[in-house]
């Protein structure tokens, strides 16, 4: 007997993400989904962040990886509160795994809540977690075609970040091509240029996650 | 690897399917996908064969059904299909457009087998 179903296999997960995001509306939080390849210095834009705006922003971090607790770690010894996911091998984040981490967070002391996702620029851009914006890290150490062999990722975020910036000068990275790429992928994203180590591009990454998070406090309590 | 959670996904929404339509098993599953996501079905197929053991779907075969991707160009309003990584309108070349269909990951259909019914006269 042939049963039609028409069930989207998502639909668990995008429930899930749904109630997320109805979550943190009701608290005000803003939630950014943080994505890039392994070693792109996902963790380092983040300690920037909280650097950069902890004075005025209430922050809290979800870290996603595979294994170990040295991201929490590190956002822990900048006292702010951060929840380790361990994957266990699963390549992302997911929604479930992401609800069960905002249980652990004081929601109603918090404006905006970083999720470090596992890094991979592949499968993270697939599940929806509820967050209010979506970014992807680019660093110059990896080359300028990732856009190239990951369009998916790049035309999906609301902004791009290319870090290491201070490594121009040693790689064959080309600026102009991988904006130029972005732009026609994803001509509504600002792309941001950064350097950990010598803090370049650090307060324009910080006003825009500042206006980020009260913009969208603003829509949520509109 | 993400089809890992995927198949799950699947074997849990089948199973419920097949239970309440009253099956005892379900022999072939019907899988649409877009062409512009990135799951790969002979992964699924592999999660597939190894989560399903010892369930209702044990042995079930899987179909997949790509979805071609389908796009309307925000400048001068073409119909066109993005094919590659860097999608532009054929008509305008412009990349900017609405991605109407490509990206679908659903269930269409099962087979199931239902229980032969039981003949009261028999004892």
């Amino acid at each position: 007997m042939k049963i039609e179903v028409k069930k989207n296999i998502m639909a668990t997960n995008s429930s899930v993400a749904g109630g997320n995001r109805q979550r943190l509306a009701e608290h005000g939080v803003c939630m950014l989904n943080l994505m890039a390849s392994p070693g792109a210095g996902k963790t380092s834009v983040i300690m920037k962040a909280i650097e950069g705006t902890r004075s005025r922003l209430k922050l809290a971090v979800i870290e996603g990886d595979i294994a170990s607790e040295i991201d929490s770690l590190a956002i822990e010894a900048m006292d702010i509160p951060a929840i380790q996911i361990n994957t266990g091998g699963s390549c992302h984040l997911t929604a479930a795994m992401v609800s069960a981490a905002l249980d652990h967070l004081d929601l109603d002391s918090l404006d905006l809540i970083i999720i470090e996702n596992v890094g991979n620029l592949v499968c993270p851009a697939e599940f929806d977690l509820g967050e209010s914006k979506r970014m992807v890290i680019a660093s110059v150490a990896e080359g300028h075609d990732k856009p190239y062999k990951y369009p998916m990722i790049f035309r999906e975020v609301d902004a791009i970040l290319v870090n290491k910036i201070d490594l121009l000068a040693y790689c064959d990275f080309d600026l102009v091509q991988f904006r130029q790429v972005v732009q026609g992928l994803n001509p509504a994203a600002p792309v941001m240029e950064l350097s950990c180590r010598d803090s370049y591009g650090t307060d324009e990454w910080c006003q825009w996650l500042e206006a980020t998070a009260m913009g969208s406090r603003l829509d949520l309590t509109s | 690897m993400h089809e890992y959670a995927i198949t799950e996904s699947i074997l849990e929404i089948i199973q419920t399917e097949a239970t309440r339509a009253g099956a005892i098993h379900v022999d072939e599953v019907t899988v649409v996908i877009g062409e512009l996501t990135s799951f790969a079905d002979d992964s699924i197929r592999f999660y597939f064969n190894e989560l399903a053991r010892g369930t209702m779907a044990e042995g079930a075969s899987l179909k997949f059904q790509k979805l071609e991707a389908r796009a309307t160009c925000n400048s001068c309003g073409a119909d066109f299909r993005p094919r590659n990584a860097f999608f532009s309108c054929p008509e305008c070349r412009s990349a900017v457009f609405e991605l109407r269909q490509g990206q679908e990951l659903f269930i269409e259909s099962i087979d199931v087998s239902q229980a032969e019914p039981t003949d009261i006269r028999e004892n």
